[in-house]
Parts: structure tokens; sequence; C-alpha cells
């Protein structure tokens, strides 16, 4: 299976640029990446593992320095109900973000501190390109609350991924705007946006290809496996970028934890913590 | 006051909306209510909640400014802590308060070492006891922690992945509210602690 093709290098960088050069690659990269979400890709995976990268970024920007591994365990290891702590909620409110269809409501159950009539304006925010959409949207949020650029990212990726084609958020600029970023205004914010675009776009569609081979072997080694409540699991594991065995709640505990190593032996799984104990699954 | 709430409550049907109320006054009740709420709550109010005691098209921002405005010439504010609301007063007061009760200091009623630890948990959260151990020298007892959580300045996190997976703890909306924090960003940054030498608290 061939699989999607990454973003041509002349979309993915250049160096310093006027607008209209920027807003150019950035309008190649979203074409070039709706084609790939069209492609067998596993897209609730794709953008589970883009809200990872995504949390780590706003985590950073809260002035946190918990990375990737961190924040799964503390999304992992809270029990139902429970608080994950600042990095983890960050985590859990991405991961809900991109895991539901976009709506007032359900972002409104979200985005703590953003009233539900803001969301409104912000998902119906004019403007000529996506891309600029979502930086004014970026701005309009951070000039009422300075210190909400989870819930701005949130949001002005949304809005982005509606201006593309997609029915849910998907992480592209939160996945390469900076900090300093986002204290810039007007046509510096937009351009860094479009840059930021063209940047995230080529992790995606990277990413998209590395999970597409993932999930292709997944489903090659799925006949083999014999457990009851098998094929749940992998459809689990094909739309979340990580599990603990205790996630299949349909099978026994010693079942999951046998089903793990099951796959991770077959290299359709991997482990992801590198832990003896506390492991979690994942593509 | 509480029981005018119990009362409210306990009527089938509470009236959000107010739709037969002309429109100037239906917003001064709904502006009522939701000082009235306030004012019952020692703690933050979530908006989820103060969206319960008014019309479901409101905007609890509009209403919340305009309490704000309302409230100028007080000794006391609204103030957003955490994703809530609280009414609180001024600081400009604080010499008052504390020459008339001594109210803030005994409140809390915590040791300096308590109040050690709980600074300790705020800016290494989640943290568990082992934790907290590391960075103190010393075991911090579980009688500690019971007076941290009793005042609800902490509640649990995540487990720690390691052999009996002790529950870390992490700081609540209470404590923000404690300490006139808006978030955990109201903390002095971490890099300025590192300069000054304070970085092992």
């Amino acid at each position: 299976m061939p699989g999607p093709k990454p973003l041509p290098g002349w979309i993915a960088r250049a160096a310093a640029e006027p607008i209209d050069a920027a807003a150019f690659r950035s309008g190649a990269a979203l074409a070039h990446l709706a084609l790939v979400a069209a492609a067998d890709v596993p897209l609730p995976l794709w953008r589970d593992r883009l809200a990872l990268a995504a949390a780590e970024t706003c985590v950073a920007m809260a002035g946190r320095r918990e990375g990737q591994g961190a924040l799964r365990d503390a999304l992992h290891l809270t029990r139902a109900g429970g608080d994950p702590g600042p990095a983890g909620r960050i985590l859990r409110q991405w991961s809900r973000a991109v895991a539901r269809p976009i709506s007032v409501a359900g972002l409104d159950r979200l985005l703590d501190g953003i009233a539900p009539e803001q969301i409104g304006l912000c998902l119906d925010t004019a403007g000529p390109t996506p891309v600029d959409r979502a930086a004014a949207v970026i701005e309009t949020v951070l000039a009422d609350t300075p210190r909400a650029e989870t819930a701005a990212l949130i949001l002005a990726d949304a809005v982005l991924a509606r201006g593309w084609g997609q029915g849910h958020a998907v992480p592209l600029l939160s996945l390469a705007l900076k900090p300093r970023d986002l204290g810039l205004r007007g046509d510096d914010l937009r351009l860094a946006c479009h840059r930021a675009v063209a940047a995230g776009a080529a992790q995606a569609v990277s990413l998209a290809s590395d999970l597409a081979r993932a999930a292709t072997r997944l489903r090659a080694v799925t006949p083999k496996l014999r457990a009851g409540g098998a094929g749940r699991a992998v459809d689990l594991f094909l739309s979340r970028e990580a599990l603990t065995p205790g996630a299949f709640d349909f099978m026994s505990d010693r079942a999951a934890r046998r089903l793990c190593d099951r796959l991770v032996d077959l290299g359709a799984v991997r482990e992801l913590t590198g832990r003896e104990t506390f492991r979690l699954y994942g593509l | 006051m509480g029981s005018d709430v119990k009362n409210a409550r306990k009527e089938t049907v509470f009236d959000r909306g107010l739709a037969d109320l002309p429109a100037d006054l239906r917003w001064r009740e709904w502006l009522c209510r939701i000082e009235a709420v306030l004012f019952a709550s020692a703690s933050p109010v979530p908006r989820d909640n103060l969206a319960r005691v008014v019309g479901p098209g409101a905007s609890l921002d509009l209403l919340i400014e305009d309490l704000a405005v309302e409230l100028e010439g007080r000794p006391y504010e609204v103030a957003q802590v955490g994703t809530g609301w609280m009414l609180r007063t001024k600081p400009a007061y604080a010499p008052a308060i504390r020459a008339a009760a001594d109210v803030g200091g005994k409140a809390l009623n915590l040791s300096e070492h308590d109040l050690a630890v709980l600074a300790a948990i705020a800016f290494h959260q989640p943290i568990s006891r082992d934790g907290l151990k590391d960075i103190f020298g010393k075991e911090i007892s579980r009688d500690l922690i019971g007076r941290l959580a009793v005042r609800e300045l902490i509640g649990t996190g995540p487990r720690e992945p390691r052999r009996g997976a002790p529950y870390t703890f992490v700081t609540t909306d209470v404590f923000l509210a404690t300490f006139g924090m808006a978030s955990l960003r109201d903390l002095p940054d971490p890099e300025q602690l590192d300069d000054s030498g304070l970085a092992a608290l």
C-alpha cells in the first residue's frame, strides 16, 4: 500500500517571506492535507495523537515543563472523574476536543472561562481564508482572556479544520505556533499562522503515513487474534493514541494484558512507556 | 439567606427565564440572583451553576460585568477565580477586617510548615507524599496532608506509575481563592525562584 505522500518540501518550509507567499503555501498544505485525510488514515487515532502534541505545546505556553510521557501518565492514571492536575487537564481538553464533532455545546463543556456566546462567535468568524479566520479567533480570545492560550488554540484549530472540510478539530496551528507568536497581532499574527499551518501540516502528514502503515499492520494480524473481544480492542487502538489494558472493560484484566502483550509480540502495537508496570499501549 | 435558597430549590418549577417580567426587571432579578448565589457561597461558584439561575439565553459575562460595575463603591468585589466567580472583600479593607476579628489567619489555621508543604504541592503538582519527602528531606505526615485536604486546598490527582501506585496531590480552586489567585499562573515564576536560589522549595 503506497500510503499518504509526504508534504512537498517547498510547501513545508520557506525562509522569511511576505504574507501572500506564506498564504500560498498554507493553502497548498491544506489542500494536500485534505487529500491525505480522505485516504486510508485512521482519523480518530490521528487526531488523538496530534492532540497529544498540541497539548505539549499548550502546557509549555502555560509555563510548565511536562513532556508527552508525563501528559499521558497524568491522563491515564487518573481515575474517572478525578483531577489529572494542571498539565493533564490540558491534554484532557485537547483529546476531548478532537474526539467529538465541532459544536458550540461540545466546546462549551470543554473550555472553562469562555462563554458559549463567544464560542459561537468564534465558530462564525468571517475572513478571506480559513487561516485568517483562525488567526482572528486567536486574537479575539486572547484579547478577552490573555491566559486562555489552550482555549484560543482549540477554537482556532476547530475553525481552521472546518475551513478545510473537517467536522472535527484537527490540531495544526497548535503544533507549530511558538509562545511568542501568540503575542502578535494583525498581519504579523496572520503571517505566523500561515507559516504554522504549513509546518504543522508537514508534521500531520508524516504522522498520518506512519499511522496508516501501523493500522495496516494491525488489521493484518487481527484475524490471528482468538481472544474474545479482540475486534473491539483493535477498534479502540484505531481511535485512541494510548490505552491501558484496563480500557478494555469488555474483557477480563488478565485477558486484556495478554492481548496487549500478544499484539506487541506481533509487532502490531507498541508499549509506549518502557515501564514494567503501569504500561500504556498504542500504535 | 441559606434557607431562602433551599426553599427556592424545593419549588417544583424554578423560573429561570422570568418570561413574564419586562426586560429590565428581568435583568435586575438575574443580577440579584447571581449576587445572592455568590454571597451565599464560601468558595468560587462555577459558571455552570450560575448559568442555572438565569435565562438560558442570558450572557453570564455581561451579567457579571454589570454586577462588577454595581459593586464599584462597595468594599467587596466580584472576582474570577479559576473557572468560577466569588465575592470577596477588597484588599484595602484587610487591615480593618484583621483589626476587628483576625479572621484571615484563624480561618486557615495552618502552621508555617503546613504552608511550606502546600507551596511545594502548588509548584510541583501533581506530587505524591514520596515526592514531598524528597523535597523536604523527611516524611510528610498523613495528618498534614489531611489538614490541607479538609480545608479543600488540595485534592487527589493521578496516581504515580510505580510500586503501590501512590496518589499525587493537586491544588484546588479553593486554594486559588484563598490566596487571591485567578490561576496557577499567578504563582511566582519558577525561573525567578531558580535565580533567587529558592528552587528547592
